[in-house]
C-alpha cells in the first residue's frame, strides 16, 4: 500500500502496475452498469414528475413580477443561497446545515466529476486535482455530513427545541443521508483493500476503513475476495439509496434545496414595509384578501413550498412568545399542505405551459381570469385550521420578525394580511375593538375614538404655523394621530417641534387638514378605507406642492414613504430621530460641552418595528441616546432582531387577554438592562412601553422616554 | 314586511368639546372641524329593521331629508343592506324644527306608498328633541310606539301582527301591534349598528338614489322654509366645564374616610 513498492498484485482486476500517476478505475468491480443508468433514468422521471407537480401548482397562482433587476436578484442568491448569510445566523443549525449542504455540494461535484471521467472521457480522475480535490477534499466533507447528520438527530431527538416540527419525513431524510454517506466510505475503504490502492492515504475516511478491515479479517486472498464481494453489494445498496433519494427528495421538504434559492432570487427587492399589495378596486370581480388559494399569487404558493419547516419564524414571533395562537410557521405549513392535497384534486395539467409572461404581468394583484380558471370550489382557507383562525389572525403586529428571520425569505406577514383583508373586507368581522377605531377612521380620520384633544392641542403657547399660512415652509412636520391625540405623546411632539425650532428649520404643520395615513386601516386589512386615506392625503400634500417630510411616527414615516408612491405621492421622508440627528451633526443643534442634564442616566432602547425592521433605520435614533445621554445599555434582542412592543399591525387597539400580553414581555427585557430610561421612536411603542414598564417595574424609577424628549432635556 | 327607515344626517357629537361651533347668530351649530355622520339611533333602528328583515322578508326603504350631503347617510344605509334610498332635499333652510321635519317626513312616506312600518331613532344626537317619530305618526295618523327595541313579526297575511318590546323607566312592556304603526327605536345590545361590508360599499357607491324636492311631495316649501313655526331657539350655548381638585386629609385610613364622606356630602348638597 505503499505507492513505490506496489508488490501486493490486485487480485480482482485492478492494476496499479505501470501506472506512475495518482489515479483509480473507476467502476471497479461492478458488472452490468447499464442497471445503474436505468435506476438512474427512472429516479429521474419520478423526481421530475414532483417537481414537475409543483411547479403546476404554482402557476396557478395570480400574476405577479419577481424577475425585474436580475443583477441585483443574483447578488441576493450569491449571498444568501450561496452564502447561507441568514441560515448560519442561528448558531446550532450554522453547524449541522453548513456541514450537511457544504458536504452535499462537494460530493455532488465529484459525482460529476465521476460522470464525466466516465461516460464522457474526460481524464479527471487523475493526477493532483484526484488527490487533492477527489480523494482527499471528498472525504473530509463527507465526514462532515455524518457530523452534521448527527447534530441534527441529537437536536431532533435529544435537544428537541419546541420550533421544529417532528415528523417521521425528517427523521428518514437524515437517516438516508447518513446511509449514503457511510455506505460511500465503506465501498471506498474495501476497494483501497482490496486493490491495494498506493493513493489509499489521500482518502483518510475510506483508509481508515480499510485498515480496520485488513487488520480484522487479515489479508488472505479469502477475506480479501469477502471484502470484494462486500464492496459489490455495498456498492449497489448506495446506488439504490442514492437514486431513491433523488427520486423520493421532491415530494418531500428536501425540496427546499430548489425552492429555496427560487424563494430567495424572487424575494422582494424593496423595504419590507413596502410589501403589501393594491387592490383593483376599478373591478367589481376582484377578490378582496384571501379567501382561498386560489386568491395568492404564484409567489405565495411558491413560498409555502419552500419552507424547511426550520421554525425560526415562529420562535421570533413576539405573539406566539406570550402564549396566543399565533405561528407564522404553522401557517405556511398549513398552507403548504392544503395546497397539496387541493392541487392535486384540481389539477389542470395546461397550466404547466403558461408562457412566463403571465406570471409577470403588471397589475400583480388581481386577474379574475386566471382566478376562474383555477378553482372548482376550493376550500375558504381562513378558518381552515387553527394557525389561520381568526383569533390566530387578529393577534399579528405586523412586527416583520417572522420574515427577517426565515432562512427562505418566506413572506408570512402580507399574508396574514391579505387574509384580514377577507374577514373585513367580505365577511365584516373584526374584533369590536378594532370595529371602533376603523369606524373612528371612517366618519373623523383618526382611530382614536372618544379623544378629547384636538390635532393642534399640543401646540398651545408655541408659534407654530400651518402649511395654510406658510406656504414657504421648507420642511412638513407629519404630527401623526398618534402623537397630537394622545396627552402623553403631545410632549414628544411639543419637544420635536421646538428643537426643529430651536434649529431654525422652517416647518409647518398640516394642523386640521392632517387625517391618518391610513396605516392601521391597511394593517387590520381594510385596504378601502386606506386607499381613501391614502389619497385624500396625497391630494392634499401634492395641492401644497409638499417636498419634504419629517414624521414623528414610523407607521406615518413607512406609509408616507413605502407607500404612497405607489398612489402617486413622491417625497422626501423623514423620521425625526433621522431628521434630528442630521440637525445636530450640521451644528444647528449645540449641546452644551460641560453639563448634560441627562448624563447619569442609563438608557436603553427599543426598535420601533416600523423604523427598524421594516426600513432599516437602527442607528439615529441610537446616535441622539448616545449624544444626550453617553450612557447606553443595548437590551439582548435589538435592531433586527428587535422584539415588538405589540402595538403594531393595529394592534394596539387590542385589548390583549392579561396574561398575554406582548408589551410585557418586551418591558421585562427593557427591565433587566437595569437601564432607567426606555428610549422609544414611536408613538405607539411609547403608550405600550409605558404600561408595560408601569406594571411590571415595581419599586424601581424607570421612565419611556422619546428619543426627542431626551435630545430637549439635554439642551435646555 | 314594508319598511321604511328615517335616518337623520347630523354634526359628529363624539368631537372633543373644544371643536364645538356655534354660529354668529346663537341659535345654530356650525360645522367647523367636525364631520357628519348618521345619528346614532338612526343606525340602531335600521339594525332592527334589517334583523326584521332577515326573519320576515320584505323591502327596506331608507328615507333621508336634508342637504345634498345626507347622500352618504343613504349610501351608508344601502350598504348595509337597505334595498331603496329616497332623499328629500332640504334647500337651504338651516334648523327645520321637529314638526316640520315630521311634516316632510310624512308626505315622503305617503308619496312611497305601501309600507307596514315607519321606523324612527328614538332622538337625534344633536338636538335630541325626540318628537319626530311620534309627530309622523300623528300626521299619517298611524299608532305610534316609542323606545323600542325589539320587534318580531308574528302570522300570516292578513292576521299578521307585530310584536314589539319597548323600554319604559321600570322595565318593559310587551306590546301586541298590528301594522301599519310607527315605532321608534332606542339602543339595546343586539341592535348596535353592522358594519357594512367593503364589498357592499362598493356596491352601494353605484346604487341610483331617488331625490324628491318639497315641491314633489306636495309640501308647502314656503311655509317649510319660514320654519321654527313652532317654537324658537333664543340661545345656544357651550357649556362649560370646571375640574377642581382637592385633596382630603387624615391621620388614619378611618379618619381619612370619614372626612371624605364628608366632604362629599357638603359638595352634593350645596349642589
Ligand atoms: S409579523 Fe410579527 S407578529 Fe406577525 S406573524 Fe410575523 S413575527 Fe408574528
Ligand atoms: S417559514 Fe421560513 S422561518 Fe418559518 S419555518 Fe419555514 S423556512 Fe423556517
Amino acid at each position: 500500500m505503499n505507492p513505490t513498492t506496489t508488490t501486493n498484485q490486485a487480485i480482482i482486476g485492478s492494476d496499479f502496475s505501470g501506472i506512475s500517476y495518482p489515479t483509480r478505475e473507476v467502476l471497479w468491480n461492478i458488472d452490468n452498469v447499464w442497471l445503474m443508468y436505468v435506476m438512474f433514468a427512472v429516479s429521474s422521471v419520478i423526481a421530475g414528475y414532483g417537481i414537475y407537480r409543483r411547479v403546476s401548482l404554482w402557476r396557478r397562482g395570480l400574476p405577479e413580477n419577481r424577475f425585474d433587476r436580475p443583477r441585483y436578484r443574483l447578488l441576493m442568491l450569491l449571498k444568501h443561497a450561496l452564502g447561507q448569510r441568514r441560515t448560519v445566523r442561528e448558531k446550532s443549525a450554522a453547524f449541522f446545515h453548513t456541514f450537511i449542504y457544504t458536504g452535499f455540494i462537494i460530493l455532488t461535484v465529484a459525482t460529476t466529476v465521476v460522470f464525466l471521467h466516465h461516460d464522457f472521457g474526460l481524464p479527471l480522475m487523475e493526477g493532483d486535482f484526484y488527490l487533492y480535490f477527489q480523494s482527499f477534499i471528498v472525504d473530509v466533507f463527507g465526514a462532515l455530513v455524518l457530523v452534521g447528520v448527527g447534530i441534527a438527530a441529537v437536536r431532533r431527538l435529544v435537544l428537541r427545541p419546541k420550533k421544529l416540527v417532528y415528523t417521521d419525513e425528517s427523521l428518514l431524510i437524515l437517516a438516508m443521508i447518513f446511509l449514503i454517506v457511510l455506505t460511500g466510505f465503506l465501498i471506498e475503504g474495501w476497494r483501497i483493500a482490496v486493490t491495494f490502492d498506493p493513493w489509499g492515504r489521500w482518502s483518510p475516511f475510506g483508509y481508515l476503513v480499510a485498515s480496520a478491515s485488513l487488520s480484522l479479517m487479515g489479508e488472505s486472498i479469502k477475506s480479501l475476495e469477502a471484502m470484494a464481494t462486500a464492496h459489490r453489494i455495498t456498492w449497489w445498496l448506495h446506488a439504490i439509496i442514492v437514486f431513491g433519494f433523488i427520486a423520493w427528495a421532491p415530494y418531500t421538504k428536501m425540496i427546499h434545496v430548489i425552492t429555496g434559492p427560487l424563494n430567495i432570487y424572487t424575494a422582494r427587492l424593496e423595504p419590507s414595509g413596502a410589501i403589501l399589495k393594491k387592490i383593483d378596486f376599478e373591478n367589481p370581480e376582484a377578490p378582496l384578501g384571501v379567501k382561498t388559494l386560489t386568491n395568492f399569487t404564484w409567489k405565495d404558493l411558491v413560498d409555502f413550498d419552500a419552507c424547511t419547516e426550520c421554525g425560526r419564524c415562529t420562535s421570533v414571533c413576539p405573539a406566539n412568545a406570550v402564549g396566543k395562537e399565533l405561528s407564522p410557521r404553522d401557517i405556511i405549513l398549513d398552507l403548504r399542505n392544503l395546497m397539496h392535497a387541493e392541487g392535486l384534486r384540481i389539477a389542470d395539467r395546461g397550466q404547466f405551459w403558461l408562457p412566463i409572461a403571465d406570471l409577470k404581468r403588471k397589475n400583480s394583484a388581481i386577474n379574475p381570469q386566471s382566478a376562474s380558471r383555477i378553482g372548482r370550489n376550493p376550500q375558504s382557507v381562513v378558518g381552515a385550521f387553527p394557525s389561520t383562525s381568526p383569533e390566530a389572525l387578529w393577534s399579528c403586529t405586523t412586527c416583520g420578525a417572522c420574515m427577517e428571520a426565515c432562512p427562505v425569505f418566506i413572506e408570512q406577514m402580507p399574508k396574514i394580511i391579505d387574509m384580514r383583508r377577507y374577514l373585513v373586507m367580505e365577511e365584516s368581522d373584526f374584533p369590536d375593538t378594532i370595529q371602533e377605531a376603523v369606524t373612528s377612521l371612517e366618519s373623523r380620520g383618526h382611530p382614536f375614538r372618544g379623544t378629547q384633544s384636538t390635532r393642534l392641542d399640543w401646540a398651545d403657547g408655541l408659534d407654530v404655523k400651518t402649511l395654510a399660512g406658510a406656504r414657504d415652509a421648507e420642511v412638513l412636520f407629519w404630527v401623526g394621530c398618534g402623537g397630537a391625540l394622545v396627552e402623553r405623546n403631545q410632549k414628544v411632539v411639543r419637544a420635536t417641534a421646538q428643537l426643529l425650532e430651536k434649529a431654525g428649520v422652517k416647518f409647518a404643520i398640516l394642523g386640521r387638514e392632517e387625517k391618518c395615513t391610513g396605516d392601521p386601516a391597511r394593517r387590520v386589512g381594510n385596504e378601502f378605507l386606506f386607499e381613501r386615506l391614502a389619497k385624500e392625503n396625497i391630494d392634499k400634500l401634492n395641492g401644497y406642492d409638499v417636498k419634504k417630510i419629517v414624521t414623528l411616527c414610523p407607521h406615518c414615516f413607512n406609509t408616507i414613504r413605502n407607500e404612497y408612491p405607489q398612489f402617486g405621492g413622491h417625497y422626501e421622508v423623514y423620521h425625526h430621530s433621522e431628521f434630528l440627528v442630521m440637525l445636530v451633526n450640521e451644528g444647528k443643534l449645540k449641546l452644551p460641552a460641560d453639563k448634560l442634564e441627562n448624563s447619569g442616566l442609563n438608557v436603553t432602547y427599543h426598535d420601533p418595528c416600523y423604523l427598524g425592521r421594516h426600513n432599516g433605520v437602527y442607528d439615529a435614533p441610537r446616535q441622539l441616546v448616545q449624544i444626550s445621554s453617553r450612557s447606553f445599555v443595548e437590551m439582548k434582542q435589538n435592531r433586527e432582531n428587535g422584539f415588538c412592543c405589540g402595538g403594531g399591525g393595529g394592534m394596539s387597539f387590542v385589548d390583549e387577554p392579561k396574561d398575554k400580553r406582548v408589551n410585557q414581555e418586551r418591558a421585562r427585557q427593557a427591565l433587566v438592562t437595569g437601564a432607567d430610561v426606555v428610549a422609544v421612536g414611536c408613538p405607539f411603542c411609547l403608550t405600550m412601553m409605558e404600561d408595560g414598564i408601569n406594571a411590571r417595574k415595581g419599586e424601581r424609577d424607570v421612565r419611556v422616554m422619546d428619543v426627542a424628549e431626551l435630545l430637549w432635556q439635554s439642551l435646555i | 314586511m314594508n319598511i321604511i327607515i328615517c335616518l337623520k344626517q347630523i354634526l359628529d357629537p363624539e368631537i372633543p368639546v373644544r371643536d364645538f361651533r356655534i354660529g354668529p347668530d346663537k341659535r345654530e351649530a356650525v360645522r367647523g372641524n367636525a364631520n357628519l355622520v348618521t345619528n346614532i339611533f338612526c343606525e340602531n333602528a335600521l339594525e332592527t329593521a334589517l334583523q326584521l328583515r332577515e326573519r320576515t322578508g320584505g323591502k327596506i326603504t331608507a328615507l333621508a331629508f336634508g342637504a345634498e350631503s345626507a347622500e352618504d347617510t343613504l349610501r351608508k344605509a344601502l350598504a348595509m343592506k337597505a334595498d331603496e334610498a329616497v332623499l328629500v332635499l332640504n334647500d337651504g333652510h338651516p334648523h327645520p324644527d321637529p314638526f316640520t321635519v315630521a311634516q316632510v317626513l310624512a308626505a315622503a312616506v305617503r308619496k312611497i306608498g305601501a309600507c307596514d312600518l315607519v321606523m324612527t331613532g328614538r332622538e337625534s344626537g344633536d338636538w335630541g328633541s325626540g318628537q319626530t317619530g311620534g309627530l309622523i305618526a300623528e300626521e299619517l295618523g298611524l299608532p305610534c310606539i316609542s323606545f323600542v327595541d325589539h320587534i318580531e313579526a308574528r302570522g300570516e297575511g292578513t292576521d299578521a301582527s307585530l310584536f314589539v318590546k319597548r323600554q319604559t323607566d321600570n322595565g318593559w312592556e310587551l306590546l301586541n301591534a298590528q301594522p301599519p304603526l310607527v315605532v321608534t327605536i332606542t339602543n339595546n345590545e343586539f341592535n348596535v349598528p353592522r358594519i357594512p361590508k367593503t364589498r357592499d360599499i362598493m356596491i352601494s357607491a353605484r346604487q341610483p338614489i331617488t331625490k324628491w324636492t318639497l315641491e314633489e311631495i306636495g309640501v308647502n316649501a314656503a311655509e317649510v322654509r319660514a320654519g321654527q313655526s313652532y317654537y324658537e331657539v333664543v340661545d345656544l350655548a357651550i357649556p362649560a366645564k370646571d375640574v377642581a381638585c382637592q385633596f382630603v386629609s387624615g391621620d388614619t385610613l378611618e379618619q381619612k374616610v370619614e372626612n371624605l364622606a364628608q366632604r362629599v356630602i357638603e359638595v352634593t348638597r350645596s349642589l
